[in-house]
């Protein structure tokens, strides 16, 4: 199922989904993009090369919180959290979709199940949008990602630079049962196609293949003594990372009353790893920095057979320092010309 | 309520509860009940599975549970007060709840070692969970080939378990040599260190599995003379520990290499410990 939307009724569009739940989309916040609820009168930035935080958080939100209790008399209470609406996740791009991907290996696909990832994964319909202007940032051809297909979304969207207008193809039954709409707002494409159809990025150099391979038995490896000392252990790279899904635990309250709740957490912060005894396993930034790139790079190729990477280019974006996964890469040998 | 929501934990009350020890890092012995009739019958655990128990509004912690499945419908757990949780939870006694969820990780495997003698070495808190192997194969006596136990602290005040080792010794299906490292009065056990005991006692590695667990210090000299007594990578066993939050794989912190110590542990054959780079940082 094809339709196109024409670029005047894109508003309408917002609109219509927006009162079928809660619509997510890429919205400009002064200088930069993030993936967040549409309100009207947001200005809306399908044309912009990736949102400055990636989309993770419509599944695995930076707080959430799981259970409350409250002690009524001898009696205690336990209740859920909040209860989860229908999300429509509109312009997610490829390499992000790839990294949900990676996510649902680790919260799905391994026993047990994650309940409230799934819940959330369940009742989003994500539309993703073709990439046709990657930034100089971007580097997903590396892994092997096609910026102008979307295996996995529910509906892949393509938008025409010239007219501004956007076809919808529907990839599933949930991507499908979006676009049976309004005929007025979306029409029927009659063999049209948007975009180019070929969008390459840039590669830095980079070379992959056997790298993970070759990372085993590297634990001891001298570049890791100079890798990590221009880190600042600001923990950005974790915080703006598609790929990045560590977690706290925490209550808040007292015995009366009060919450469970989890939040986003970070290997990069000392604390990741501080037993209450005073031990730390990882107790510098260098052990830090070895066991983010590591997990990336060899640790969840090992488990899931590809690297933790799907190249939006945030990590280089932000990193105040640029040790990005690109520094990582070749400092520990994956060029094109280099012999390992 | 996801009633699938594998966060989200079940009560229990505590029965009894005593100290084993004193000090600062006191640990006390909690003997906990579920409260649901149901969750007491469908619990299920192996000796070297843990469980996060927690206080509401303080938090969770991964603690070893230190009783034997054949021990009955109820669960034991051995907390040294040691941080923010672990200290809330020596402020509860008799009647008060905490919350549990598990059991978690891998177990020993105690089945695969039936016709084996079973030689257990710990040290300090690290006979918890030891203790659910020597209650197990107690329980199932016939089907093991031996159980010798050898177990040391600081100080006799610092021996976890005192009131069980008396009747133990008097078993002569099972020998039980307790150690502590400096001489005290009216002590009339070992005096010295774990592995030198180990090394005095000169176990026969022939059909033995060894199992270790104690602080890292110890353990890597036990190691070291299981090695010098002959015994075989395959067969020594310890356990890792590890900050934990979530129990199930999926929080990211404690992992040693590709492995987590929550799931693919805590138990690891000495075997495939060796080649992980992290298992003992």
């Amino acid at each position: 199922m094809k339709k196109i939307v024409t670029a005047d009724k894109l508003p309408v569009l917002w609109s219509h989904l927006a009162g079928q739940g809660k619509l997510l989309l890429p919205v400009k916040e002064g200088p930069t993009v993030l993936f967040k609820e549409w309100t009207a009168g947001d200005e809306v930035a399908l044309d912009a090369p990736t949102s400055a935080i990636s989309p993770k958080d419509i599944f695995f939100p930076r707080e959430e919180t799981y259970m409350r209790y409250r002690c009524r008399g001898p009696v205690l209470e336990l209740s859920a959290g909040e209860e989860f609406e229908p999300v429509t996740a509109f312009g997610v791009h490829p390499c992000d979709l790839k990294a949900f991907e990676m996510l649902d290996r680790v919260y799905l696909d391994q026993d047990p199940v994650d309940e409230l990832y799934r819940d959330r994964r369940a009742r989003t319909t994500v539309v993703a949008l073709a990439c046709f202007a990657p930034d100089p940032f971007c580097f997903c051809s590396v892994f092997g990602i096609d910026p102008v297909s979307a295996p996995g979304a529910d509906v892949i969207a393509h938008l025409d630079r010239q007219s501004g207008n956007l076809m919808l193809e529907a990839q599933t039954v949930k991507g499908e049962a979006l676009l049976k709409g309004d005929a007025s707002l979306l029409t029927e494409a009659n063999g049209q196609s948007y975009g180019p159809a070929l969008v390459k990025t840039a590669d830095f150099g980079l070379k992959l293949s056997g790298l993970s391979e070759n990372l085993k038995g590297r634990f001891e490896d001298p570049a890791w003594d100079k890798l990590y000392k221009s880190c600042l252990g600001c923990g950005v790279c974790t915080y703006v990372c598609p790929t990045c899904y560590c977690f706290d635990v925490e209550d808040y309250g007292h015995e009366m009353a009060g919450e469970r709740f989890r939040c986003w957490d970070s290997c990069m912060y000392g604390q990741f790893t501080l037993m209450a005894g005073g031990h730390n396993p990882r107790p510098s930034r260098k052990e830090r920095i070895r066991q983010r790139f590591l997990h990336k790079l060899q640790y969840y190729p090992e488990t899931y057979g590809e690297i933790a990477c799907v190249g939006c280019g945030r990590c280089l974006r932000s990193c105040p320092v640029n040790l990005d996964i690109v520094q990582a890469i070749i400092a520990l040998g994956g060029e094109q010309n280099v012999q390992r | 309520m996801t009633a699938d929501n594998p966060y989200i934990p079940y009560f229990a009350t505590i029965e009894d509860s005593w100290f084993e020890t004193g000090g600062d890092r006191c640990i006390k012995t909690f003997k906990v009940v579920f409260d649901d009739p149901a969750v007491r019958d469908s619990w299920n655990h192996k000796p070297g599975q843990c469980a996060m128990i927690g206080v509401l509004g303080e938090g969770e912690s991964m603690i070893s549970i230190s009783c034997s499945p054949t021990e009955g419908k109820f669960l034991r757990f051995s907390v040294m007060k040691m941080g923010k949780v672990t200290q809330a939870l020596h402020k509860l006694e008799a009647g008060d709840k905490m919350t549990v969820r598990g059991p978690y990780g891998n177990s020993f495997p105690v089945d695969d070692w039936q016709g084996k003698k079973i030689l257990t070495i710990g040290g300090g808190i690290g006979q918890a969970p030891l203790r659910p192997i020597v209650e197990f194969v107690k329980s199932n006596r016939e089907k093991y080939a031996g159980l010798t136990m050898i177990y040391g602290a600081r100080s006799a005040g610092d021996l976890c378990f005192k009131g069980e080792f008396d009747q133990m010794s008097k078993r002569d299906d099972l020998s039980c040599h307790l150690t502590i490292d400096i001489e005290e009065e009216g002590w009339d056990h070992n005096v010295g260190f774990v592995p030198q005991m180990l090394l005095d006692l000169n176990p026969s590695p022939e059909n033995t599995i060894a199992v270790t667990c104690g602080p890292p210090i110890m353990i890597r000299f036990v190691l070291e003379n299981l090695k010098k007594l002959g015994f075989s990578d395959e067969q020594v066993y310890t356990t890792l520990e590890n900050r934990m939050k979530c129990g199930i794989g999926k929080c990211g912190r404690c992992n040693a290499g590709c492995m987590y110590v929550c799931k693919d542990g805590p138990v690891f054959s000495y075997s495939v410990l060796k080649d992980i780079p992290e298992a003992f940082a």
